[in-house]
């Protein structure tokens, strides 16, 4: 494995160089054979401190880094915030300073205001990793979707995917959209007019229907999530409606065998929405693939990063 | 006595300032004006070789908190700040706790006003109660008081029909009826411009539309009632276009630009720079020139800072939560020279027309001139010296600005008030 220069944080994927993230993905994969044994710790962090910092409620992104970590035999920290606990205006820098007083060597952060990790990176000798930020960013989603994908398509450039559903507010679009694009992936997006805004990334091409999506012949469909939690402002008349003309069902998969085309899905999925019962049984479904693969980069990304605690 | 001498003396008049020397008595009147005034007895020399003598600013747009925000700003703090950047004169905005808007409290603001400051400090009122959009606030105490203009601040006036009822009862009095054009229902809880920047950053984005529409009610209900209307803090080439073609209709408009909106555009909130989280937020490269152009075509009337000073700490928050505004009144001679008038885009004469003389005129009242007989208000303009601004250097309480560590052209020596 190449030695690189170590970062302290990681908090988006566009600052992530192509070698940083070649490293990453080189880490994972020996990480993710070590699950096939029956001793699955490494020793990588032991004595070391993670702080699995939430103030979103996350049970998927949050228990995924704590099994990360203490895989590599790091003593786990979770603290869930709860938002509404959390009067506006609160100090975030008081909060860093406790976080600091703490001793922690990594932060692992969900908040939902973007730039909030940055903000602790800033602040805090630990490390810190951004577990997803308002509609920013969520790069191990991303680095985990890209390993995802490049397991089944080697040859991953110039493969085309469609990113389907709420491209406005979603994290997961972004940064996974940026780390396809990184590696040479074309990425089409799916979704209705008031969700896919114009100020999208440039390489984000708009497809205008499913006959569209199919014509342009993706090798991997990507449903977003439906935030059904987040109706502030209508954007949809419906949930039927929007599983009627961005849903997947059993015609779409039928199209989708056709063209050999995988079905990814960052979850957890609300069934009947973005996907039918009868399309999660799809075989070439990667959902799972992608839970697993979200240990195995989280443990490489922690591996990666250095904090300045180290220097103590 | 003092005596300026060997400066160069600017105006609105004039796109090349004049060599002349400038009398200053005790009482603070200027006793001659000329192109050599000897030695006079008992006199100081203050030496402006390679300077200019510039007529003091007037800033329509200033927020000075107090009271009720006191550790922000106070009006104090506010009036040191703008004499160091060179303003003599401001128009104080309501949005004060209490919010000003009764005659009483016109009357009790003025009083305090006189007790801290040295320069002209002039007072608005609310357009409605509590600047709550429902019902109007006492306009006739607040005009007997003198308050100049009246306005609900960054408090968009919800009903056009309550609008329309203040324009035409602020008819009766000759008062100005000042808005910050902004649809709250589009706006929400944006942060910054929507485009290509609000979704790289993940932001809730504030639409150009949000102002453009705002504007163009507020201008439509000013024609159709005949009243005078000042619009604050324009931002988008849209709103430049619609504010030309009311005032070809003959509609009764003025408006202002920010500096910030002048010179920096949305990719310069780069990082989360909650130094440069604005209300209006900061638009594209395309609206910047078009306002520089309003500037200079004239359909936009003056330049105001909206001086809105927070504390560091409370932008040392995440950016949606921070609030918005930056402090104005020390940067913006110092950013406009830097970037407009040392670079030859405009000159002098209309720097000092539209942040000096027309903000004085819109609020009527008579423009600062150096001349003799008038009382001294100007400032000493150093053109090839250069200002850091620090925190050192800022008085204003509020050391947030888009252009703090920044170094820029030209140097403010002294303000003569």
């Amino acid at each position: 494995m190449s030695e690189l220069t170590p970062r302290k944080d990681l908090l988006d994927i566009a600052s992530l160089s192509l070698e940083e993230i070649e490293y990453i993905f080189e880490n994972a994969a020996p990480f993710k054979q070590l699950f096939q044994r029956s001793v699955k710790k490494v020793p990588t962090l032991r004595g070391k401190t993670v702080l699995n910092l939430f103030y979103e409620p996350s049970t998927r992104t949050s228990s995924s880094f704590e099994v990360a970590a203490s895989r590599m035999s790091a003593d786990v920290t979770n603290f869930t915030v709860s938002s509404s606990s959390v009067v506006k205006g609160e100090s975030l820098l008081d909060t860093i300073e406790t976080l600091q007083a703490m001793r922690s060597d990594y932060i692992v952060i969900r908040h939902k205001a973007a730039g909030v990790p940055g903000l602790v990176a800033k602040h805090t000798r630990a490390s810190v990793v951004n577990a997803g930020d308002g509609y920013h960013a969520h790069p191990t989603q991303a680095l985990l979707d890209s390993m995802t994908l490049r397991e089944v398509y080697p040859d991953y450039e110039g493969r085309k995917v469609v990113i389907v559903g709420d491209i406005l507010h979603s994290r997961v679009a972004r940064s996974t959209a940026t780390l396809f694009n990184k590696l040479g992936i074309e990425v089409g997006v799916l979704g209705p007019g008031s969700l896919v805004p114009e100020g999208r990334h440039d390489f984000m091409k708009r497809l205008d229907s499913w006959e569209d999506v199919f014509d342009w012949g993706p090798d991997a469909v990507y449903l977003l999530r439906v935030q059904l939690e987040r109706q502030e402002g209508q954007f949809f008349p419906s949930i039927a409606e929007y599983h009627k003309m961005y849903g997947m069902h059993s015609e779409r998969i039928e199209r989708m065998r056709q063209l050999g085309a995988y079905l990814m899905h960052p979850g957890p999925v609300n069934r009947g929405v973005e996907i039918t019962d009868e399309a999660m049984g799809y075989e070439k479904s990667l959902i799972n693939t992608q839970v697993e693969n979200g240990i195995a980069v989280r443990m490489a990304v922690l591996h990666w990063l250095k904090p300045e605690t180290d220097k103590d | 006595m003092r005596l300026f001498k060997n400066g160069s003396i600017a105006s609105e008049d004039s796109p090349e300032p004049k060599q002349g020397d400038v009398l200053v008595d005790e009482n603070g009147i200027i006793q001659q004006v000329g192109e050599t005034i000897k030695g006079v007895e008992g006199a100081r020399t203050v030496d402006c070789n390679g300077c200019l003598l510039v007529p003091g600013m007037f800033d329509l747009n200033v927020h000075s908190r107090e009271p009720g925000f006191e550790h922000k700003e106070t009006l104090a703090t506010c009036a040191e700040a703008a004499i160091h950047g060179g303003v003599t004169g401001l128009v104080l905005m309501p949005d004060t706790a209490p919010p000003v808007d009764s005659g009483n409290l016109v009357k009790s603001l003025q009083d305090l006003v006189s007790e801290v400051s040295p320069i002209s400090i002039y007072v608005s009122g609310c357009l409605t109660k509590q600047r709550r959009g429902e019902e109007l606030a006492g306009f006739s105490g607040m005009a007997s008081q003198g308050a100049v203009m009246l306005t609900d601040a960054d408090h968009e006036i919800p009903c056009p029909d309550l609008l329309r009822r203040c324009m035409e009862y602020a008819k009766d009095f000759d008062l100005l009826v000042t808005t910050h054009g902004d649809t709250p229902a589009l706006t929400k809880v944006g942060a910054v411009n929507e485009g290509a920047v609000s979704y790289r950053l993940g932001l809730p984005g504030i639409p150009a539309i949000s102002q453009e529409i705002a504007l163009d009610r507020d201008m439509r209900v000013a024609q159709h009632t005949g009243a005078r209307l000042h619009l604050q803090q324009i931002s988008t080439a849209n709103g430049v276009k619609s504010i030309a073609s009311a005032k070809e209709n003959g509609t009764n408009v003025t408006c202002e630009v920010s500096p910030y909106h002048l010179l920096l555009t949305e990719e310069d909130v780069e990082d989360y720079n909650t130094h440069f989280k604005l209300n209006p937020p900061l638009r594209r490269q395309s609206d910047c020139d078009a306002l520089v152009q309003g500037l200079i075509d004239g359909t936009i009337d003056a330049i105001a800072s909206n001086h809105a000073p927070h504390t560091e700490f409370e932008k040392s928050s995440d950016f949606a939560s921070a609030p918005f505004g930056v402090s104005g009144l020390e940067t913006t001679v110092l950013a406009i020279f830097d970037q407009f008038i040392s670079r030859g885009v405009f000159g002098w004469d209309l720097f000092i027309r539209k942040y000096s003389a027309d903000p004085r005129r819109i609020v009527k009242l008579e423009p600062v001139k150096i001349a003799t007989g008038e009382k001294a208000q100007f400032f000493v303009f150093d053109p090839n010296a250069t200002t850091t601004i620090s925190r050192d250097y800022l008085k204003t309480k509020s050391p947030v600005s888009p252009f703090l560590g920044k170094t820029l052209k030209g140097e403010i020596r002294e303000t003569v008030v």
